[in-house]
């Protein structure tokens, strides 16, 4: 047993040694390297593989070398993917950070080593250089524009998301809210919050209710039934989370209420893209995930080329986001078919 | 057994008297059909994993397998494949799934907690890796459609679901099977007490890995009948957690996790109570963020009442004993 263990650590050892450091180039002088961008995830999504086509885009159009990491087991793998890009020496790492509070520490200590900035999630307290990202309670109010647009005369709607804990659904349902309320432009970094229980009235406009369904997609076409059941009146359903729109609509079809009920919502998933170009879907609002991708492929280069005006004096790097109707579908899915070929390659 | 199935029926039709006093709706046609047909479908991977249970075992990759299930039977159809062959296929895999499971645990002996853990990673796994985690639809199968979620009129107003039918095939012949043969009341035995079972000459372990196929053959029809409901997939998050809601069903049902009791109606009816729940919830216009407190209250209070009154008549019958 005892030399059983002594040989094995002896091996282990040796696996490590030859592990280590196996181009022989010193982490620490990298100069003499070609530069290399890493492009860090949440974990794994399909709208991951949309900025993983931004990123694959960015890689050819700036001639930058890029790879992308998807942590599929949360915070603990996204720190060890990291450490592994820090320990190899990485030029620039773009990430989104699974809990920013709790990682400001490693993050400051990352933003030491490497070029260092944030995307889709922000870690404000952290050194990094930059972020990029969306103003979602902007969104939020572009869809509430799409809603009008789709019941000029007013009515009664609902609003259906996966989860309120996540600030980008508050901002995004307090944008839908205030434009249909008709209320003053509140600023993204102090939105004020409706409370979630019962209905909010306006002049025009009645939001009925705010209803949850955990990312189940079984509770997400349940809640929308239950909705026409209840509001016999119901006039517009609003979907803020990506498979919500497609939710509503399987649910208003099988009741047989297409075009009596209006569906809009946020992101582009397929059923929803396909809703839209039958007339079915009045619009989405597309955050244009590859956007994503690219910007932060090209702002980390300008930064490694030592560009001043790379970064924005106040370090927010607005992705625009891109309303989505009839009139502009076709242009916008086969962008998105291109993208999303282009993400899923290694 | 018969008592766990009153105290469940009575929590059903309280939650149902009074949602139905509270909100007019709550009673139409529409309502009533979706509510059915969604008790159906959970129902039907609560009674699978209810063989599960009933020999003292558990299954924890159910959702995994509807997952797995879902998003494979949705990559063959976008590929062309014959559809009837697809779904003999997938529904083939799920036995073969179960079959797995059993021989793991009654022939190598491993604890049906950890195979069926680590089943509930390796599917989800499978699932996302052949799909590219990319979410599909089911567009241009019209048939497997009406097949799987269709409905059948049985008025001018009201149609069942499709789900309601496999439930009602299903819940005989396990209802059968349980109670009228042999081999159902095996599984009671060997639910109780597998030692004294096996010296009476029952083949326990072909019993046991005859549970897992039947749940895992369930899970896979079901998953199916999700996948055709929800007309889309996404292999990451399909099913997830379902293993929860039917496990919850099937002890609320009158299975005990302790295993050798169960009983095919009483874990239809739970299943009714959750989404009656949810619906009612819904219905009432309850806060989202109170949905799960509500429930987790209710079940607990049902729960608590059925014990009581058990006890109280159980002192009852002894003092009359005693006079």
């Amino acid at each position: 047993m005892k030399s059983f263990l002594v040989s094995a650590s002896l091996a282990a050892s040796l696996l490590l040694l030859s592990s280590c450091n196996p181009s022989g180039d010193d982490p620490k002088t990298g100069g003499a390297k070609k530069p290399k961008i890493a492009y860090v995830t949440n974990g794994v999504d399909p709208f991951w593989d949309l900025c993983a086509g931004g990123v694959r885009h960015a890689e050819k159009a700036l001639g930058i070398e890029c790879e992308v990491h998807m942590p599929n087991k949360g915070l603990v793998d996204q720190q060890r993917i990291l450490e592994t890009l820090l320990a190899k020496g990485i030029s620039g790492i773009a990430v989104s950070p699974i809990d920013a509070d709790n990682q400001t520490a490693f993050l400051n200590d990352a933003a030491k080593q490497t070029k260092l900035i944030t995307q889709d999630a922000d870690a404000p307290k952290s050194a990094r250089l930059c972020y990029i990202g969306t103003d979602n309670y902007k969104a939020g109010r572009a869809l509430g524009k799409l809603v009008k647009e789709a019941l000029p005369g007013g009515g009664e709607v609902m609003i259906f998301v996966g989860r309120l804990e996540q600030l980008n659904a508050r901002q995004r349902r307090q944008g839908v809210i205030d434009e249909l309320l008709d209320r003053p432009s509140q600023s993204a970094t102090d939105v004020k919050f409706d409370p979630v229980a019962g209905a909010i009235k306006g002049e025009r406009f009645t939001v009925l209710d705010t209803r949850t369904d955990d990312f189940d997609k079984a509770r997400a076409k349940s809640n929308a039934e239950d909705a026409m059941t209840k509001h016999e009146n119901l006039a517009c359903m609003v979907g803020l989370f990506a498979y919500n729109p497609p939710a509503c609509l399987d649910a208003v079809k099988e009741a047989g209420k297409t075009g009596k009920i209006k569906i809009c919502g946020f992101d582009e998933q397929d059923a929803a893209l396909a809703g839209i170009k039958e007339g079915t879907v009045h619009g989405t609002i597309s955050q244009q995930p590859w956007k994503y991708g690219y910007e932060s492929v090209r702002v980390l280069k300008q930064i490694l080329d030592g560009d001043k005006q790379a970064v924005p004096e106040n370090r927010f790097l607005e992705i625009p986001f891109l309303v989505v109707t009839k009139a502009n579908i076709d242009e916008f899915w086969a962008e998105k078919r291109r993208m999303e070929a282009l993400g899923k390659q290694p | 057994m018969k008592k766990n199935i009153l105290g469940i029926m009575a929590l059903f039709a309280v939650v149902f008297l009074f949602t139905a006093l509270k909100n007019d709706s709550f009673l139409n046609a529409y309502n009533l059909q979706n509510l059915i047909k969604w008790s159906c479908l959970y129902g039907l991977i609560g009674l699978g994993v209810s063989f599960v249970i009933i020999t003292g075992g558990i299954d924890l990759s159910i959702g995994s397998v509807i997952g797995l299930v879902a998003s494979l039977l949705a990559l063959l159809l976008s590929k062309g494949r014959d559809p009837s062959t697809c779904i003999a296929l997938v529904l083939a895999l799920s036995a073969g799934i179960g079959l797995m499971h059993g021989l793991l645990i009654t022939k190598v002996k491993l604890q049906p907690f950890v195979v069926t853990l680590c089943g509930l990673l390796f599917y989800r796994g499978i699932a996302r890796y052949i799909t590219d985690n990319q979410s599909m639809g089911f567009s241009g199968h019209d048939t497997l459609d009406s097949i799987f979620s269709g409905k059948v009129a049985v008025s001018s107003q009201f149609a069942l679901p499709a789900p309601f039918f496999y439930l009602v095939v299903v819940a005989v012949v396990a209802a059968l099977f349980l109670n009228r043969t042999v081999w159902g009341r095996y599984l009671f035995a060997l639910g109780n007490n597998e030692t004294a079972a096996r010296y009476s000459g029952i083949d326990t372990d072909s019993l046991k890995i005859l549970a897992y196929v039947a749940c895992s053959l369930l899970t896979g029809l079901a998953g199916v009948l999700f996948a055709f409901e929800l007309n889309s997939v996404q292999p990451a998050s399909t099913g997830e957690f379902y293993e929860l809601y039917t496990i919850a069903a099937a002890v609320l049902g009158g299975c005990s996790l302790r295993g050798g009791e169960g009983s095919v109606l009483g874990v239809i009816i739970a299943a009714a109570v959750i989404r009656l729940l949810y619906n009612s919830i819904n219905m009432l216009g309850i806060s989202t963020h109170l949905e799960y407190a509500i429930i987790g209250a209710v079940i607990l209070a049902g729960v608590t009442v059925d014990e009581l009154v058990k006890r109280y008549a159980a002192a009852r019958r002894t003092r009359q004993q005693a006079e």
